[in-house]
């Protein structure tokens, strides 16, 4: 019984015996459909504002846009592998960005002295919250949904404790000029974006190349199976939730630096639309299953569409209708994906072959 | 053939993409006569909020006579990170001039200075920002004066004075500081009415209920409440009615929409102090149509604001009520 669970589990990860044909592995099936889907937007927009959707000054902005919200998404896609989730990230995202601004805020100039003890401030914030969501999750037991539920209700308020709930709005500049609204050196390259490029390939590496990526994939797969074969579930999860964790840290300074207000009211729903995004992406709520590619071109589909929206004149309102449709059919085709692997017709690796036209039996 | 998963996707993704193209029809080809008609584009604090539909229906108006479009556009919750790439899609799209009601003073300092630098002419309306050099034109309720006139209308209800709460919005909203700054500036100055403080609903009426009640809890004999916007105004009025206090405590509110209106005649609220955004809307207008031909325009524009109360509202008070539909 414990094998036939392993396998077709194991098959389903990056990293495993076929390591050969890379290049499929990353584009798994789901997240390589969602990149079409998201060029039949792009170029339905296109067809509708020649002149001013497929330019770079606008693409340039929609990346910028949505950069902190990819470094969320990194240590989403972990956690959602996992089996777990992760709701604490937007509240977790303002406490750093809080406490960040206030140890700025004493130390009082704005130089890069400040604003790299604001960035470890932030990192270390960040990291504590989740360090604190893995060890209640892995060795209390408690489900991620509560204990993240918990310590999102905790952070905002201990944020608003710290502030008094009015917003502080002094950031140093150096913060604002480079990484919030610069560009990198000699290109129009927003500083941001390239800050969360560089940490989706190093976590994109680690998740699907690594022994702490396959490890992930394990426990997801099936916590007891992952335990018996001698992997430290515990020290797992604890690590993937600290990661998450720091990852919200530093979009708490890439926030402050970007928008120069702790905007403590804002990201009430920056959780929802992070785990929406990884879920387009083609990460399984149930674990096991996942690709930080697919969770980048989740988080383009709602940032394409509400730019689109914007600019061929329609009701925002109508985003939200459009991402509520492609989210449930992204899961409706795990769900049938999962239906698939149980009835025991195709493992997820022949399942994948089949939809390409590549099954060879 | 099975519905197989990829052709369920597919098929899922090209219903949102046509179904986005079916309903963009009109506004694209009105939009896409350059040159022409002056496009303006009007981004809202909130969308569906009345006061911001008011002010629409005041911009769209102008714009009709004037001969140009207005594309509407505005966030689903009144929050900075929701409203900048709004803003920054808009500015993509090169329109003539921007209305807009900036959501946080900081926040979009930024963004509206760089829609500006793009050669987009920025009219601020309602709502302000840290340093409104760039823009056109700002033009606003004076919301100070209004704050101050909330007092004085809780004091003629409550002549013999007593404590006095203010439940606001979200702190750093230039308006809503103003409006509290002003009530709070004529709250100390009379020594019969004790001031208790703001707090901060975060534009939840649901918040703004919780707020009223344990306030209840800590001072059982408040006097009166001016909740300073809309939601606020429909949470306190239900935190009251839970605590059993509709006779003792006296609501005023800032804004006259629908449900404040049916609060007033219902008696939950006994005043209401109306601020004029369809004038806001029309003068936005006029002040964005001059920036775009060149002319000179007016740095800072306040508008005037209304009493409303049962006794006037079948009367010249009607006016001043916001609509939900143009």
């Amino acid at each position: 019984m414990t094998t036939t669970q392993v396998k077709p589990l194991t098959a389903g990860t990056a990293g495993t015996p076929d390591r050969t044909s890379s290049l499929r592995q990353l584009m798994q099936v789901q997240s390589f459909q969602i990149l079409l889907v998201l060029l039949a937007i792009f170029l339905v927009f296109a067809a509708l504002a020649p002149e001013v959707f497929p330019t770079w000054g606008n693409v340039r902005q929609i990346i910028q846009n949505v950069s902190i919200l990819g470094v969320l998404g990194i240590g989403m896609t972990f956690v959602i592998v996992t089996s777990g989730i992760d709701l604490s990230v937007g509240s977790n995202l303002v406490f750093s960005g809080v406490v960040a601004a206030k140890v700025m805020q004493a130390m009082g100039d704005a130089g890069w002295g400040t604003a790299a003890v604001g960035i470890l401030v932030a990192v270390g914030c960040g990291l504590g919250w989740g360090l604190l969501n893995g060890i209640l999750i892995a060795k209390a037991k408690v489900p991620p949904l509560i204990v993240t539920l918990g310590t999102l209700g905790a952070a905002l308020g201990l944020a608003q404790v710290i502030t008094g709930g009015v917003d502080i709005r002094e950031v140093p500049a150096v913060l604002q000029d480079t990484i919030g609204y610069g560009n990198v050196p000699g290109t129009t390259l927003p500083t941001i974006s390239l800050v969360a490029l560089a940490l989706i390939l190093v976590f994109a590496v680690v998740l699907h190349k690594t022994r702490f990526g396959l490890y992930t994939f394990a426990v997801g797969s099936s916590e007891e199976s992952a335990r018996r074969v001698g992997v430290k579930v515990d020290r797992q999860l604890i690590s993937i939730y600290a990661l998450s964790g720091a990852l919200a840290g530093v979009g708490g300074i890439l926030s402050l630096s970007q928008y120069g207000t702790t905007a403590i009211a804002g990201q009430s729903a920056t959780n929802l639309n992070v785990i929406a995004a990884v879920v387009i992406g083609g990460t399984s709520l149930f674990g096991g299953v996942g690709t930080i590619f697919g969770t980048v071109v989740g988080l383009f589909i709602p940032a394409v569409l509400q730019n689109g929206f914007v600019i061929v004149g329609v009701q925002p309102f109508w985003q939200q209708v459009a991402v509520g449709a492609v989210l449930v059919a992204a899961v409706y085709v795990d769900q049938r994906r999962r239906a698939a692997a149980a009835r025991g017709h195709s493992s997820k690796t022949e399942g994948r072959k089949r939809l390409f036209g590549l099954r060879s039996s | 053939m099975k519905l197989t998963p990829r052709f369920t996707l597919l098929a899922a993704g090209i219903l949102a993409a046509t179904s986005l193209t079916a309903c963009s029809g009109g506004t694209a080809s009105a939009g896409g006569a350059a040159g022409a008609a002056p496009k303006l584009v009007f981004i809202q604090g909130v969308a569906g909020d009345e006061f911001y539909v008011s002010m629409g229906c005041g911009i769209d108006a102008a714009a009709k006579s004037a001969g140009a479009t207005v594309n509407t556009q505005g966030p689903a919750k009144f929050d900075p990170t929701l409203q900048k790439p709004i803003v920054d899609s808009v500015t993509a799209a090169k329109p003539d001039a921007i209305l807009i009601a900036p959501t946080d003073v900081a926040a979009m300092q930024a963004p509206l200075k760089a829609a500006a630098a793009a050669g987009i002419k920025v009219v601020l309306v309602d709502t302000t920002v840290q340093d409104p050099a760039f823009a056109a034109s700002a033009i606003s309720s004076d919301n100070k004066g209004g704050g101050l006139e909330a007092f004085k209308a809780i004091k003629g209800l409550n002549p013999n004075g007593g404590k006095v709460l203010v439940i606001s919005t979200d702190p750093g909203i230039s308006t809503a500081d103003a409006r509290v700054a002003g009530f709070e500036e004529g709250a100390k100055a009379d020594s019969a009415f004790t001031y208790l403080g703001v707090q901060y609903s975060h534009n939840d009426p649901a918040e703004a209920a919780r707020l009223v009640s344990a306030a209840l809890a800590k001072d059982p004999d408040i006097v009166g409440v001016f909740a300073a916007n809309t939601f606020a105004a429909e949470g306190t009025a239900t935190g009251i009615r839970q605590a059993g206090k509709q006779d003792q405590v006296k609501i005023v509110g800032f804004d006259a929409g629908p449900a404040q209106v049916k609060q007033l005649k219902d008696g939950v609220v006994q005043a209401l102090i109306a601020q004029e955004p369809a004038s806001i809307g029309t003068q936005g207008v006029e002040q964005a149509l001059k920036a775009i031909k060149g002319e000179s325009t007016e740095k800072d524009i306040q508008t005037g604001f209304k009493q409303i109360t049962a006794a006037n509202l079948t009367a010249e008070g009607a006016q001043y009520v916001y609509k939900s539909t143009c």
